[in-house]
């Protein structure tokens, strides 16, 4: 197994809810932020290109920050994953040097002065020091949410499908720009998507090989008629399960 | 072991518009995780505000108790106050004023967000005033309004389900950023779904949105000349025979006469108007008139235009004249929940011939100003000391930042007899008022979601208690309605909220059952499409319309003593209504663009929030920008007749040449109370004019009008302002 990410550059519509949602899972110091929106603007030979780019740790699988960490702190995971174990980091901050995709931040004081700057921390702050501590002095970025994966793998769930075993980023995400699954099987989600779509990595000639890919296209084209799923899917099955809950807590109505 | 410990509380956000689902944990009392709820209609997905409440909550800034002006206004000096002393001095204050200067004397007003909608109608209607001051005539009520003088009935939406069987095939994004909203009804969701089975993506928008570069075709009309670009639209469609004969035959009403107004708007005149290439426009036209069904989603920044009763109008025509109109995948009107309309709850206090002809503004608005005020009329009353109103309840809005010419509405603001202003924040309205109440956050109060999605019903349920003695809307209104006119209002809020839902389940829906057991829920009668063909309306089939039919010719504009058909007007300033002008402020201007974080003047006090967007930015086309001397990332004065603002340029090759694109709403809260926390600094009102008015709905030119650009000197921007770390900004040095 190898977890990735597909970006569907189609159609991110640049709303920052993946910044928000991650800040949130992962109780993030103010000025700390593991994902991160590249405006790509040109109007080059005439004709305009307006692009966003969602960044994040590209989890490379010949990760140049691993090569340079001199303690061990930053390693690949079996599945692919890079991460960074803050007791051995001493902050010497080579790996944010050598990121070539420049995902790497280091947690110095002034990157965590508190939400509300010269006031008490927060309720939210006090319970995220406990609950997901980041410390100060030493490296963070993205980790594909690997708490969120392997929790979902010890329950049985599903990665990439299954909320619980899925990135917050790509939950939130309301254009459903961003796809998460296992690049080892070529019958994957994400696999079918860089197959059929022609998938991108950043710099690819830099020979890292990151997990993240783009995609990209045009809107429109598409056939307008609706599959059975749009007509007895999303609302009617809705209905039909709101009704089935109405029903046990309205027992006395006719409709039952 | 679990992902996460605590209680999980189901509810519904209401960061904008709102409506989506939310799932919050909660731990000792404390939220420590915010996600979308995947059982609701929007799948669990979330965005950047709703998220970013779990921060909002807990800012330090928040008001926690009431509070009453103890020096000057605008001083920012404030002592606390019991809830029982506020509330009894707000009912003495009314009485007083309804006893010596008339119930007309009430005026209340209300801001978009927090869903106290309903609350501040059936409080003002139960004081027996209509002197509402509602933000509506520059955002929704212009498009219900003209949807129900064209079709009968206001409320048409885009259909982006598919549940008839088809998804709209063209769609037409005009003047609106759907994608980053959830507004109006229509959420970003749905649209963004529907767009894998669309077959044309239209963008009509001077600035490029997000998807533009990506869609089937993208128009950039100047600012303010929408309405001539439908017009345009339909002589195409018309003179190549591609209207749709069979409705406008057997459904419409004065489709000749609409021929010969659309006479005029030849392709050419059009792109001479619009400054559209003619193609583009022959090439919309064509789409949106053979790929069909198509559906039209109207964004705001056309009702903040002194035309936008005809602008709107012409657009209803264009949807009628294509047949778009209550077929699956075209624009249609939402069957209710059981529970009925969220507005019968102050629809159902009748608005009295008396009140209705104390309405300031009537006389001239008869369409805006027929329930409510218009309140760019009312500052005007104020300042000459015409204006029969002396208590100024307030909630929510920031009527001196959202409102044309910012100057004469704080200078009206401060005359106010007895202002009260309720919030979570102190801000510009807060800081003009006699006394402000503390209110609750979304995430800290019971109630009923009220807004758009008229097909479903949704619980704002309490995840957290409020900071202090905050406390509801509902809770409040309720106070106030309970000591100034008791026969309206309830006992408790229990009661309240029951009563609001009371019609669901035959007449057995309790509040408590429906918000903890089924939060969300869209059952009742299904939808259905062709209303028109059945007896929906009315008996035999037709629309809700005077004739029954779609009505291209309005006889009821003709007896208000309006245009029957639909006209276009050129903005009060405008390179070719005051050319004189245009020498001298040579940009068109307009302020209708919106982030994705931010909800109108909300939210930049939010740190995580701020961090997207640390300053006001006005965007320029790099060429248009190098004409004037500006680059990207300076500070530059915008200027108008009526003054001058400082914002940061922005090049982007996605703004139309000639033009200039500033961000709205925007205030510094972290500013001192004295200047309104930095209102004058950057908000584009500053330099709108409120004297050239729509005829119909009395909105003024907010997103259309001239000025000049210059490149701020460096003494400028020495004041002590744009340098506070206070909301953990990230200072760069290029600003030091």
């Amino acid at each position: 197994m190898k977890w990735g990410m597909v970006i569907d550059l189609t159609k991110c519509m640049r709303c920052h809810g993946c910044v928000a949602a991650c800040r949130v899972e992962h109780f993030l110091p103010l000025r700390i932020t593991w994902v991160k929106l590249i405006a790509y603007e040109t109007d080059e030979g005439g004709v305009l290109d307006v692009t966003t780019f969602p960044v994040r740790c590209n989890q490379c699988k010949e990760a140049p920050c691993v090569d340079v960490c001199p303690t061990g702190a930053s390693k690949q995971r079996a599945d692919g994953i890079v991460e960074i174990e803050a007791d051995k980091c001493i902050g010497c901050r080579y790996c944010v040097i050598a990121c070539p995709y420049q995902n790497r931040t280091f947690l110095s004081k002034d990157k965590d002065p508190g939400y509300f700057p010269g006031y008490p921390q927060t309720r939210f702050e006090i319970k995220g020091k406990k609950l997901y501590p980041h410390q100060r002095g030493t490296t963070t970025k993205c980790n594909f949410c690997a708490e969120k994966i392997d929790y979902g793998l010890a329950n049985g769930l599903t990665v990439g499908i299954d909320r619980d075993a899925t990135p917050a980023c790509v939950n939130t995400c309301q254009a459903r720009a961003l796809t998460f699954g296992d690049l080892d099987d070529p019958n994957s989600n994400i696999s079918r998507l860089i197959v059929e779509r022609k998938g991108l990595q950043l710099q690819q000639i830099l020979g890292t090989d990151p997990s993240v890919y783009y995609v990209d296209g045009k809107i429109g084209g598409k056939d307008n008629k609706a599959p059975e799923s749009a007509m007895t899917g999303s609302h009617i099955q809705h209905l039909s399960s709101v009704e089935a809950r109405a029903k046990k807590v309205f027992p006395g109505s006719k409709k039952n | 072991m679990a992902l996460r410990n605590g209680k999980v509380v189901y509810s519904t956000c209401k960061s904008c518009h709102g409506g989506c689902g939310v799932k919050v944990t909660v731990e000792d009392g404390v939220p420590v995780h915010i996600e979308g709820n995947p059982d609701t209609l929007t799948r669990g997905t979330m965005c950047s505000k709703g998220l970013s409440s779990i921060q909002h909550i807990d800012s330090p800034y928040r008001l926690k108790y009431p509070m009453k002006r103890i020096g000057p206004k605008g001083e920012g000096k404030w002592a606390r106050i019991s809830w029982d002393e506020a509330l009894d001095t707000i009912a003495e204050k009314v009485k007083e004023s309804q006893e010596k200067y008339g119930k007309e004397s009430i005026s209340i007003s209300q801001g978009t967000g927090r869903g106290y909608n309903r609350y501040i109608h059936r409080l003002a209607r139960s004081l027996g005033t209509a002197n509402v001051i509602s933000p509506g005539y520059v955002c929704h009520s212009p498009r219900l309004g003209l949807y129900g003088l064209v079709t009968g009935y206001g409320r048409l939406y885009c259909d982006y389900h598919g549940w008839g069987g088809e998804f709209p095939k063209t769609q037409i994004m005009w003047a609106k950023q759907l994608e980053i909203s959830s507004a109006d009804s229509e959420m970003c969701n749905w649209f963004i779904q529907s767009l894998d089975y669309c077959k044309n993506l239209i963008i009509i928008d001077p600035r490029a949105s997000a998807y533009a570069t990506r869609a089937t075709l993208w128009l950039q009309p100047r600012p303010g000349s929408d309405c001539a670009l439908a017009l345009g639209m339909m002589h195409i469609i018309i003179n190549e025979g591609l209207w749709d004969k069979e409705f406008v035959e057997d459904w419409s009403f004065g489709f000749e006469e609409l021929k010969e107004r659309v006479k005029e708007w030849t392709p050419e005149k059009t792109e001479e108007v619009t400054w559209v290439p003619k193609e583009k426009i022959i090439q919309a036209a064509r789409l949106f008139a053979v790929d069909t069904p198509g559906c039209i989603q109207v964004g705001s920044s056309l009702e903040r235009q002194a035309n936008c009763g005809h602008t709107l109008r012409a657009i209803t025509c264009l949807m009628g004249l294509t047949g778009n109109i209550e077929r699956p995948g075209s624009m249609v009107s939402w069957v209710l929940p059981e529970t009925g309309l969220i507005e019968d709850f102050f629809l159902e206090l009748p608005l009295t011939e008396e009140m209705q002809s104390k309405i300031i503004g009537i006389d001239k608005f008869k369409m805006g100003a027929a329930r409510t005020c218009n309140p760019d009329t009312m500052v005007k009353a104020i300042l000459s000391g015409e204006a029969p109103v002396h208590v100024w309840i307030s909630v929510g809005g920031q009527q001196i930042v959202h409102m044309a010419n910012t100057k004469e509405v704080v200078a009206a603001i401060e005359k106010m007899d007895f202002m009260v202003h309720v919030d979570l924040f102190m801000g510009p309205m807060a800081q003009a008022a006699d006394m402000v109440l503390p209110a609750a956050h979304w995430l800290e109060l019971d109630d009923v979601y009220d807004m758009h999605p008229r097909f479903f019903v949704s619980a704002h349920n309490k995840v957290v208690d409020p900071p202090g003695e905050a406390q509801s809307d509902a809770w409040i209104f309720n106070e106030i309605g309970r000591r100034t006119a008791p026969e309206h209002w309830f006992d408790t809020i229990e009661e309240c909220l029951d009563y609001q839902v009371r019609k669901g389940m035959e007449g057995k829906m309790k509040w408590k059952d429906f918000s903890e057991n089924l939060v969300s829920g869209c059952w009742g009668k299904d939808q259905t499409y062709y209303k028109y063909k059945t007896d929906y309306w009315r008996e035999g089939g037709g629309f809700p319309t005077a004739t029954g039919k779609f009505e291209f010719y309005s006889m009821r504009m003709e007896e208000l003593g309006y245009d029957p058909l639909p006209v276009f007007r050129e903005p009060g300033e405008s390179p070719y209504r005051t050319p004189e002008l245009y020498k001298e402020y040579p940009l068109v201007m307009s302020s209708g663009f919106r982030q994705p974080f931010y909800f109108l003047g909300q939210y930049r006090n939010i740190p995580w929030l701020r961090s997207f967007m640390e300053y006001p930015m006005c965007q320029m086309h790099p060429e248009t920008a190098a004409k004037y001397g500006v680059s990207d990332g300076d500070w530059v004065w915008i200027e108008t007749p009526r003054g001058r603002i400082r914002q940061k340029c922005r090049t982007f090759p996605g703004v139309l040449k000639g033009m200039l694109m500033a961000t709205a709403n925007w205030f510094y809260p972290e500013e001192p109370a004295k200047g309104y926390h930095g209102v004058f600094i950057s908000n584009p009102n500053v330099l709108t004019s409120n004297n050239h008015l729509d005829p119909m709905y009395g909105s003024p030119d907010l997103t259309c009008l001239l000025c000049k650009v210059t490149k701020c000197a460096e003494k400028d921007l020495q004041d002590n302002v744009f340098k506070t770390e206070e909301y953990g900004y990230v200072q760069r040095t290029s600003e030091k």
